[in-house]
């Protein structure tokens, strides 16, 4: 019955298998670190704003938890036809700002089909709805840093540069402190 | 049997007459030494070692430098690989299965940190899939359970992550457990298998029907299609774990239904679209029957008892008084088809089942009716004598220790 060469015990077979499908592990890790250079090469950066959260909260352990001006946004924005659920995908088109950090000018269910040139879509989720708003996840909540490093980053505002490739992954590539400024 | 045994016991059997010394040569004949285990110790440094470079490692992660970090994540996976085959290549086969699932966390472990390594942000389950298919493909290639039984839990996680976090649903996983872990498992039938991978399929299906947002009733098409799949597998003992998971979710979805029915105010929620839905498991049951007949088993279609789509009924009463009629013709069948074939360990079920449905039946119909102490003193004194009866009935059986008689 166990024919069928998939079942195949011989020893050598077995090895040039293994061979085969550990080379294609390797190749598939390292294919994750060329998709992160690639991103941040070929990507767009935008600059996004964050604002201190509580400081006990903002450390844990070897990342920075960071809340983006453009995680709540009013629920003006919103551009679906049906009214926006949790945990659903969101595009959420970005406008830059003369401060030189972008802001959010609408949130749509489905990538919307044409841009003002300077304009750009961040992928996220639903994470919360109420009655004036949305709040919105990106999974670029956390900057990992080295252990203990991270209390600097407490308690002001910061400029996150993300990086978003044209096929939809983003990355965070780098964070600078801004001085702290009242409100706009 | 172990040398060491025949060595220690081998002289007194001698003595006292039961074999020859011949035959005491034979028997060791018979059992060759093993190749030697590998001492515990050197294993045991090894893993201190191991844990020590991991704590320094993990210490200091954030401060390494990116190469040097995909370095060690890659160097740790290839070296568990080449332990692996280090080890399978001197016949230590379980140590060999055992560093190449440790390579197949690694890998798991390798595409979470990378990603975290350049904080890259995906939309879809890519890196999840990639481990499930290199699950799938270590499953082949070692032909281990071990490896199968891991691959259910990272095929699980990872569909669970893309529903949940992702809200989508990785249909390419779905189909990598049933087909890529379910054609392993059809053409090596076991029965431990069988029941954890059955359990994955399920889940893999709720997260569907949570995805698509459809009726909660809709579960039972492709549950019971994975149980139709166990009625056209040959070897009937792995059959009968891998149809226990869907079994055991009918009958609990009924014993549910019993109990809560009566509210009436979600049996909506419970009810699909009548022909799509009633087309679609006659389907199902066709394809399950078909294979019963096949391979000769027509007695089990009793299971089907449990399918029965009581929650058409109006809710109230009469929903909860269906689902017990249908939970002891169940149970009824199971205790039947156990004397009929004298399997003692179905008659157990079918009592365990039987006293269950009879102590639901009895919270539900008398709750109202009774005050509390006379409720508990009835219900003892009925499941005092419903297992005496049955135990009279187990007792007509023959022992365990005989084969079960083969079925006509």
């Amino acid at each position: 019955m166990l024919t069928s060469p998939l079942f195949s015990s011989a020893p050598e077979q077995r090895r040039r298998r293994v061979q085969l499908v550990v080379a294609a592990q390797v190749l598939f890790v390292l294919l994750v670190a060329v998709a992160g250079y690639a991103v941040s090469h070929y990507g767009r950066t935008v600059a996004l704003r964050t604002s201190p959260i509580d400081p006990r909260d903002l450390l844990r352990g070897d990342y920075v938890s960071l809340n983006y001006d453009i995680s709540q946004v009013p629920r003006r924005l919103w551009r679906g036809e049906d009214e926006p659920r949790r945990r659903r995908p969101v595009y959420v088109q970005l406008q830059p700002t003369a401060a030189g950090y972008y802001t959010a000018v609408a949130v749509y269910p489905a990538a919307p089909a044409t841009l003002p040139a300077d304009h750009v879509v961040l992928r996220g989720w639903v994470g919360n709805v109420w009655r004036q708003g949305l709040q919105l996840r990106y999974g670029l909540e956390r900057y990992y840093v080295p252990e203990n490093t991270g209390l600097g980053l407490q308690r002001q505002p910061l400029l996150v540069r993300v990086s978003i490739a044209p096929w939809g992954q983003s990355r965070i590539t780098g964070i600078e402190k801004l001085p702290a400024v009242g409100p706009k | 049997m172990s040398q060491h045994f025949l060595d220690t016991e081998g002289p007194g059997w001698v003595e006292r007459g039961i074999i020859s010394p011949e035959q005491l040569q034979q028997l060791r004949a018979l059992y060759p030494e093993q190749p030697r285990a590998i001492g515990l110790l050197p294993i045991l440094g090894s893993v201190l070692v191991g844990l020590s470079a991991l704590s320094v490692v993990a210490a200091n992660w954030q401060g390494l430098p990116e190469i040097l970090r995909l370095g060690l994540l890659i160097g740790a996976l290839v070296g568990a690989y080449a332990g692996s085959e280090y080890f399978l290549a001197r016949g230590h086969r379980g140590l060999g299965v055992g560093l190449a699932s440790l390579g197949l966390l690694l890998f798991g472990a390798s595409i979470v940190l990378t990603s975290q390594l350049y904080q890259l942000v995906g939309y879809d389950v890519t890196g999840l899939l990639a481990w499930v298919v290199a699950g799938v493909a270590l499953t082949y290639v070692y032909q281990s359970r071990t490896l199968l039984l891991l691959t259910v839990f990272i095929g699980a996680m990872a569909q669970g992550y893309s529903v949940g976090s992702l809200s989508t649903y990785s249909y390419a996983t779905a189909l990598l457990t049933a087909g890529g872990l379910g054609y392993y498992w059809w053409r090596r039938p076991d029965g431990f298998c069988g029941a954890v991978l059955a359990t994955g399929l399920l889940w893999q299906s709720a997260l569907l029907i949570e995805h698509l947002h459809v009726k909660i009733t809709w579960f039972f098409v492709p549950a019971m299609l994975v149980y139709a799949v166990g009625d056209w597998q040959p070897d009937r003992p792995a059959a009968r774990s891998w149809q226990a998971p869907p079994l055991a979710a009918a009958f609990l979805f009924m014993l549910g239904l019993a109990m809560f029915g009566e509210a009436g105010s979600y049996t909506d929620r419970l009810r699909p679209q009548l022909v799509g839905f009633l087309g679609a498991l006659l389907l199902v049951l066709l394809i399950s029957v078909a294979g019963k007949r096949a391979r000769g088993r027509l007695g089990s279609t009793a299971d089907w008892l449990l399918l029965l789509p009581g929650y058409y009924f109006p809710g109230g009463l009469p929903l909860a008084v269906a689902a017990l009629v249908v939970l002891y013709a169940y149970s009824g069948s199971v205790l039947y088809r156990g004397f009929r074939e004298q399997a003692p360990e179905r008659v157990n079920l079918g009592t365990v089942l039987f006293v269950l449905t009879t102590m639901v039946a009895y919270f539900k119909l008398t709750w109202d009716f009774l005050n509390k102490s006379l409720f508990f003193l009835l219900g003892g004194l009925l499941l005092l004598g419903l297992s005496w009866y049955l135990r009279r009935q187990a007792r007509t059986l023959p022992t365990t220790d005989q084969p079960p008689t083969p079925q006509p």
